[in-house]
């Protein structure tokens, strides 16, 4: 069963990992965008990574794409703490160099259209890490994401080092579900492939 | 490592599964006391049950403590605890629940204490609390105790059918 969906946006992709794909990831955790970012030593390793991309998107815990333009791999999107009760998830993207922004912003995009229809999510969060690229808060604003709160020192850089962190949040006007029964209100109840309608498409009908 | 301690007229001891369920409910049964978090008062034996459970789990696993702060007098007055700890990060969230019982003083040779032992002891850089923002008294708190604010998040929580926004306050170790 595919938990992690092909997206398609202007210029490129998103796709999930397959073991197919270590070479690709080798080259991209070798560039680490975080600040104190380790590297891995062995291949072998990023094996682990894709068999735990699966096992994350079929618990709704996280989820991994690999983002390629023109056919070439630069970068990945990462969904991680998860609330799928709490209709809230945190998201990065984590790109090579040669990685634009433009592309970056619209694989951003593509995913996040997906989780809020897929899955209602309705509170994304994005970390912007200090000493990451300026452009990414540009494209974070771009997106409608408002800066919420600055975390002192909570990401840690080397053995003695710290960083702050810009926590962005984008909220949709996607409705929430009522709680009730199977019918009631014309709830959804975990048949979360039906669709909400908002209150306006009801006063239309 | 030992995680009790006395701290100024106060014990910090974790709880005990067996005798501390009464003490527990009657301090957690107050809504005023966790309405900041937010959490339901704990009313019933199956809460009680349901929290020792995952105070136990969570401090075998090394993810949260639970501290059970007495008086003088043997009373209950607080529950302290620190949650989420990320040992790669070095950081952990730290949430209060208190009786009219202790005040502020009290409340600083407590928060010191623990702040002495997760800074000291076990190493941690930064601890940090998430509280609805609108409770003035803990507020009042957080900034008598040196806590920073650091921002306010949107909608983490759903309690009673209202989307509750967390405000985030911070202390680091030195």
């Amino acid at each position: 069963m595919k938990f992690t969906p092909e997206l398609e946006f202007e210029g490129g992709k998103v796709r999930p990992l397959t073991l197919d794909d270590l070479d690709h990831l080798w080259n991209i955790y070798q560039q680490p965008e975080l600040p104190g970012q380790s590297k891995p030593k062995e291949k072998e390793q990023l094996a682990r990574l894709v068999d735990y991309s699966i096992k994350m998107a079929a618990t709704q815990r996280g989820m991994m794409w690999l983002l390629e333009v023109d056919g070439q791999v630069l970068g990945m999107v990462n969904v991680y703490d998860w609330q799928a009760s709490l209709l809230r998830l945190t998201m990065r993207v984590d790109g090579l160099p040669e990685l634009s922004i433009k592309h970056r912003q619209a694989a951003l995009s593509a995913c996040m259209d997906f989780l809020a229809k897929k899955y209602h999510t309705r509170n994304f969060a994005y970390q912007w890490i200090d000493g990451q690229k300026e452009e990414i808060r540009t494209m974070l604003t771009n997106l409608g994401f408002e800066l919420r709160a600055t975390l002192r020192d909570a990401w840690r850089v080397g053995n003695s080092g710290f960083a702050n962190i810009e926590q962005y949040h984008l909220l949709n006007n996607q409705e929430k579900p009522k709680a009730g029964r199977l019918g009631e209100f014309d709830n959804p109840a975990q048949n979360i492939n039906k669709d909400v309608p908002t209150e306006t498409q009801k006063e239309t009908k | 490592m030992n995680w009790n301690f006395i701290a100024g007229d106060y014990l910090l001891r974790l709880p005990v599964a067996d005798s501390d369920r009464t003490i527990l409910q009657t301090l957690l049964q107050v809504p005023e006391v966790s309405a900041h978090i937010p959490r339901l008062p704990m009313y019933f034996e199956a809460q009680v049950d349901d929290e020792f459970r995952q105070m136990v789990q969570r401090f075998d696993a090394r993810e949260a403590a639970f501290w059970m702060v007495e008086n003088s007098e043997d009373k209950l007055v607080a529950r302290i605890s620190i949650q989420h700890i990320n040992w790669l990060q070095r950081s952990a969230y730290i949430q209060w629940e208190l009786s009219d019982e202790i005040d502020l003083d009290g409340l600083s040779v407590v928060v010191s204490a623990i702040k002495d032992f997760c800074f000291k002891n076990l190493g941690l850089h930064r601890l940090e609390m998430r509280l609805r923002p609108d409770f003035q008294r803990h507020i009042q708190l957080l900034e008598a105790l040196g806590f920073e604010y650091e921002g306010c998040l949107p909608e983490q929580l759903e309690f009673q059918n209202e989307n509750i926004d967390l405000a985030v306050w911070s202390v680091l170790a030195k």
